[in-house]
């Protein structure tokens, strides 16, 4: 009995290892990098995560979307941030912030700026767009408290009542406008 | 006074006169002298009715005497006038005969009566003829006054009549007799003036006699060049003829070659151009018989040098093409190999090539638009193509593929472009056949794409006696590889580098634990995409599987085995009661028999749970080629069990037992390149999801722009609304104002 089969290349798809597989940059290019990641991110069906450049013109202003993850407290919920690489990415995270007012512990209410470690000092190369928008998700689910932006929804953290009020009064939901 | 100067002017006119006729003689005895005179040259001169009994005229003194009376009287001209009125009114008789010849001449359109007629009037001619002593100028006069005369009073039939009668002079006819009269009735047209006022009408004979002749003898006779043979028949024939027409007066061999020169070679530019338009109208025929047709061919190229009709020749070709050769009912083999064939035949009749790119082009346009030309070239290029009739010369040495050059100014044989090629001709440089036909796409990548599926579907159909067959192609990969370049077939590489691997790792695992299962390990990455298969397999064939697939991964941690099940054969033996049967089956036949293992009767629906197979057609069909086996043997609507005792067609069965049926492998289905194509628009589909959850809702024009952002997309806003449209059937996002949005 005969059979044919195909062996795949080392898996490559999985969620967390997937910065692995992320092309290196060819020397000088961001762009080209960018335009990869955003390849991979199309390719890859991670639920609820998403982003896309802003405009046609411009691959270094993104525009993202987070769903809240299900069984968390900002589950249903959509937040729009926006992500800005810098010239020198990826050897320079780039700047993420909320655009939907999120009311979370790490984040700041008013400029959406976001305390996560892999954005700052933790940052690295491998990261990508992906591994970035899935470290925002699950940040939601579990905040880091230690070291708030938002020192109300730190203490308020432990109490899910009240703080799903605050989500609500603060969150906005998204409109269809045409960016 | 106006009446005494009158008076005075006509009496001077009177002794003027009266001098001249009276040459000073006494008295009137001059006039009278005259008189006599002028009666006696009438009489000698008068025109006679030559069909009346005369008495030949005599040139006597009396005669002589007399002229020289009206000469001295300076009279002469008047004689000539009264001469030349009397044969006008002696016409008539002329005129008659003529008519009654041609009454004659179209009754029985017998060319003799004409001759005849011709001569005959030639008699009248000369007996009027006045007498030579009477001076040249004399006689010329009267055969004007005698031809216009006769042009006038012959009917318009005549014309017809005498071409006709010039025409029974070329036709074929015994030499000798034939050619001595021929040279009387020329000298007698000629001294009739036929010739210098019907020469275009003789012309125009001897070109209808080459026409006539070129057609008969070369219409269909492309073997040999005909030009040679045809020029002999000229000098043969219509040399000594024109010798005759325009050869009367030719004394020395110098005047002869002066007027073959002319006249010869503008019957030769005739002969010329019949041959070419021949020709030209045979081309696509003469193109199929390529190369028994090479004759025609040269034949062609030398008739083109000498007169210009390459412009009809394009235009023949072309609109044969659009007639007999690019439409639907034509195969693109066929088309290929005639598109082959133009181009080694007008590489023959035009070396520059202009004459081939104009026809080629449209050739090029409608074969773009065909969607199986590279496989149908891909295919011939591995010698896949079974009619034989390979594209490509075998002997030919395969080269790189060559671009389009750039012209090199510093060659010293550097020629410019032909006069007549378009502003967009390229020098197409006499390169071999694939570099042309590869340059139908703008870029040879299909070619390596579509060679690449090829190289799947044989690959995988090799089947158990493979390492011949993946020689085979890989000699032919190293062959394309001088054309395509090393890099570009690197994934045939690869493809072919798997295919000995998996040799080695199945010898490997079978050292290790022997399995009746011997795959072909492919990887995924290079080869073309295949039809993924969900057939689960069922029952001892599982446990191979497993079995095989653990070895494999002991032996090669970092890779995971993925079956494609569907692909490949089961040699199967199945045992019964009172027999045995062997078949070498596809995997899904022997899934379905081996579930009769577990239990002898299944409904059609538990097999395909079971098999996880789901298009119930393929399933049925599995099943039937164990019914037409006799193995299987319905029993209800949808429900299959297994005979353990033969149907009691006991014959039949018998067979069965000894001869293992080969069941029909089909090619392993390779996912072609329009499928792959739609594979791609889902990608595209992605990156649209992707903006509009981000975006928002969007106009399509952004959408279109926006899409550049996906590698390789190439599709026109058109073809992206028609994709929409279709997403929007599915539900999948929604439209209003113009302004695209995701359904959630």
């Amino acid at each position: 009995m005969e059979q044919l089969t195909s062996s795949l290349a080392p898996p490559r798809s999985n969620n967390k290892s997937n910065v692995a597989g992320t092309p290196q940059p060819a020397a000088g290019s961001v762009a080209k990098r960018l335009s990869s990641e955003l390849m991979t991110l199309m390719m890859s069906s991670s639920p609820g995560i998403s982003a896309f450049p802003r405009n046609d013109g411009n691959l270094f202003d993104w525009v993202g979307t987070i769903e809240g993850p299900a069984g968390t407290i900002y589950a249903g919920l959509t937040f729009r941030i926006s992500i800005a690489f810098p010239p020198n990415y990826p050897y320079v995270a780039p700047t993420i912030k909320f655009e939907t007012p999120c009311y979370h512990p790490n984040v700041d209410i008013n400029s959406g700026a976001i305390c996560l470690d892999i954005l700052q000092d933790k940052w690295s190369a491998v990261y990508s767009v992906q591994t970035i928008l899935i470290s925002l998700q699950s940040l939601l689910g579990e905040p880091n408290n230690a070291s708030p932006l938002n020192p109300d929804a730190a203490s308020l953290w432990d109490s899910p009542e009240a703080f799903k009020t605050q989500i609500t009064k603060h969150y906005r939901p998204l409109k269809d406008e045409s960016a | 006074m106006a009446r005494n100067g009158l008076r005075y002017q006509v009496a001077t006119k009177w002794q003027d006169s009266f001098r001249r006729f009276n040459q000073r003689e006494p008295g009137i005895s001059g006039l009278i002298a005259f008189s006599q005179a002028w009666d006696v040259a009438t009489e000698f001169l008068k025109p006679r009715n030559i069909n009346e009994p005369l008495p030949p005229r005599q040139y006597t003194q009396a005669v002589r005497a007399a002229l020289d009376v009206i000469h001295k009287s300076k009279r002469l001209p008047t004689l000539i006038e009264t001469f030349l009125s009397q044969v006008e009114s002696l016409f008539y008789l002329i005129q008659q005969e003529v008519d009654q010849f041609m009454i004659e001449y179209t009754a029985d359109l017998d060319v003799g009566i004409i001759s005849k007629m011709v001569y005959r009037v030639h008699e009248w001619m000369k007996e009027w003829t006045p007498a030579t002593e009477l001076g040249a100028a004399f006689q010329s006069v009267y055969i004007n006054f005698f031809q216009t005369h006769l042009f006038s009073i012959l009917p318009e039939s005549f014309s017809s009549a005498f071409k006709d009668l010039i025409a029974s002079t070329l036709a074929p006819e015994e030499e000798g007799e034939a050619l001595k009269q021929d040279h009387q009735i020329w000298s007698t047209f000629d001294a009739l003036g036929f010739i210098d006022r019907f020469e275009s009408l003789i012309a125009s004979v001897g070109y209808e006699h080459i026409e006539r002749h070129v057609l008969e003898t070369c219409t269909g006779q492309w073997g040999e060049p005909m030009l040679t043979p045809t020029r002999d028949w000229m000098t043969a024939k219509i040399v000594p003829w024109m010798i005759h027409v325009y050869g009367r007066n030719i004394t020395s061999t110098e005047e002869a070659r002066a007027m073959l020169a002319g006249v010869g070679s503008r019957f030769d530019f005739h002969m010329a151009k019949t041959l070419c338009d021949l020709r030209t109208r045979e081309i696509f025929d003469i193109i199929i018989d390529f190369p028994d047709s090479e004759g025609a061919l040269k034949d062609l190229k030398e008739c083109l040098q000498r007169v210009d009709q390459r412009a009809a020749l394009v235009q023949s070709l072309r609109q044969a093409h659009r007639k007999r050769l690019l439409h639907p009912g034509a195969d693109t083999k066929l088309i290929l190999s005639q598109y082959v064939a133009t181009i080694k035949c007008l590489r023959i009749v035009d070396p520059p090539g202009v004459l081939l790119f104009k026809v080629a082009d449209p050739i090029r346009r409608y074969l773009r638009d065909r969607p199986d030309t590279i496989r149908s070239i891909v295919a011939n290029l591995v010698g896949d193509d079974d009619s034989g009739d390979a594209l490509v010369d075998e002997t030919e040495p395969p080269r790189p593929l060559q671009a389009a050059e750039i012209e090199d100014y510093s060659d010293p044989n550097w020629e410019p472009e032909p006069i007549d090629a378009g502003p967009d001709f390229r020098a197409n440089k006499p390169s071999d056949i694939i570099s042309t036909l590869v340059s139908i796409y703008d870029s040879k990548d299909f070619f390596v794409k579509e060679l690449q599926i090829l190289l799947a579907q044989r690959l995988l159909a090799a089947g158990d006696d493979q390492s011949d067959k993946v020689e085979k192609e890989r000699r032919n990969i190293e062959i394309l590889k001088i054309r395509f370049g090393e890099a570009a077939l690197q994934v045939c590489e690869v493809m072919l580098k798997d295919m000995t691997d998996s040799k080695r790792i199945d010898q490997h695992i079978q050292s290790q634990q022997a399995s009746v299962i011997h795959p072909a390990i492919i990887s995924k990455h290079f080869w073309p995409a295949l039809e993924s298969s969900e057939i689960l397999m069922p029952g001892q064939l599982k446990e191979l599987q497993d079995q095989y697939t653990a070895e494999f991964t002991k032996f090669k941690p970092d890779k995971r085995l993925r079956w494609l099940t569907h692909l490949g054969t089961v040699d199967v033996e199945l045992e019964f009661e009172d027999r045995v049967v062997e078949a070498l089956v596809s995997p899904l036949e022997a899934a379905v028999i081996e579930l009769f293992s577990e239990q002898s009767e299944w409904t059609l629906d538990d097999i395909a749970k079971r098999v996880g197979l789901s298009q119930p057609n393929i399933l049925s069909k599995a099943v039937n080629t164990w019914l037409d086996l006799g193995v299987l043997a319905s029993a209800g609507e949808g429900i299959y069990r297994v005979l353990e005792v033969s149907a009691g067609k006991g014959a039949e069965a018998k067979d069965h037992v000894h001869r293992p049926t080969t069941v029909e492998v089909e090619m392993p289905p390779v996912v072609s390149v329009q499928q792959q194509q739609a594979e791609q628009m889902r990608v595209y589909w992605k990156f649209i999801e992707g903006m509009l959850t981000n975006l928002g809702a969007l106009p399509l024009d952004r959408i279109q722009t926006m899409l550049k952002f996906a590698p390789g997309y190439d599709r026109t806003i058109t073809q992206l609304a028609g994709f929409m449209e279709a997403a929007r059937r599915e539900d999948l996002v929604t439209v209003r104002d113009g302004m695209w949005k995701l359904n959630k």
